[in-house]
């Protein structure tokens, strides 16, 4: 309970932070909302994942950090009425595209999370993108130059 | 001030989505959201009305920003519903995820409008 409450108010002064500024006006495209939805999605995804998969004795993260911080950090009814007001105001165009591109974004960011907690996005990276310096520079340095300056003396 | 207050609205607001969530879940079972559904259509409800009393009657705007931002804000959440709708959506369950974003959005939406007019005539 304790770790709901904090995560909670922690959440929403950082949502009032970005609301503030990235503030775009009644009929301007809704920035911050959108950033903090699809931000706090991903953060979802991760930790709902990481303590099932990861760390299944933990009572601690999925209070504070899930439903405490996430929970408080994104918002649904801010959300639903600035599609309103700026439906209400002759901005329909903008109002469908903040509803779409809050449903993609936010769904896609949230499965992007689950997939960082279950590791795959991280082995793909570290695993055959990067190969490891230390076997690739021990060859050439010590083998090629060490067998043709021995043998003169 | 305000900052105090939006700290004290927004863990209230946590608490009460994580207790209506709670109730709803015991008394209809898991397997479909409708705890955070009920929490989402409600909570776009209510500022609805807190809107719709600031544009007609005027209110201090230190109120709606602490009751509005920070209590009806931290009540309300977008990211359990994605992190729902995907988690359905994976669990091959298309339907319910779509049936979960559909009411969501139309029910959040009208219940909004619905608050705004009540707001006014109040």
């Amino acid at each position: 309970m304790v770790a709901i409450a904090v995560g909670g108010a922690f959440g929403t002064l950082a949502r009032y932070g970005v609301e503030r500024g990235l503030a775009t006006g009644a009929a301007g495209f809704p920035w911050a909302t959108l950033s903090v939805n699809v931000l706090g999605s991903f953060l979802l995804g991760l930790v709902v994942t990481l303590v099932v998969v990861r760390w299944p004795d933990d009572r601690w993260l999925r209070p504070l950090v899930g439903v405490g911080f996430c929970g408080g950090f994104t918002t649904f009814s801010t959300f639903v009425l600035e599609i309103d007001q700026r439906a209400r105001h002759g901005h329909g165009g903008i109002a469908l595209a903040y509803l779409g591109a809050s449903l993609a974004a936010g769904t896609v960011a949230a499965f992007l999370g689950a997939l960082l907690a279950r590791g795959r996005l991280a082995t793909d990276v570290t695993g055959s993108v990067l190969p490891d310096p230390d076997l690739l520079s021990g060859d050439d340095t010590r083998r090629g130059p060490d067998a043709t300056t021995d043998t003169p003396t | 001030m305000i900052l105090l207050g939006l700290i004290v609205a927004g863990a209230g607001g946590a608490l009460l989505r994580y207790e209506v969530e709670l109730h709803v879940r015991r008394r209809v079972g898991p397997g479909f959201p409708y705890g955070t559904l009920l929490i989402n259509v409600s909570g776009s409800f209510a500022l609805g009305v807190l809107i719709g009393l600031a544009e007609h009657h005027g209110a201090p705007s230190t109120l709606v920003t602490v009751i509005g931002t920070g209590l009806l804000g931290a009540y309300t959440t977008f990211s359990t519903f994605a992190v729902d709708s995907v988690g359905l959506a994976e669990r091959g369950r298309m339907g319910a995820a779509a049936v979960n974003v559909g009411a969501s959005i139309a029910l959040g939406l009208g219940a909004a409008a619905l608050g705004l007019v009540v707001g006014h005539l109040l």
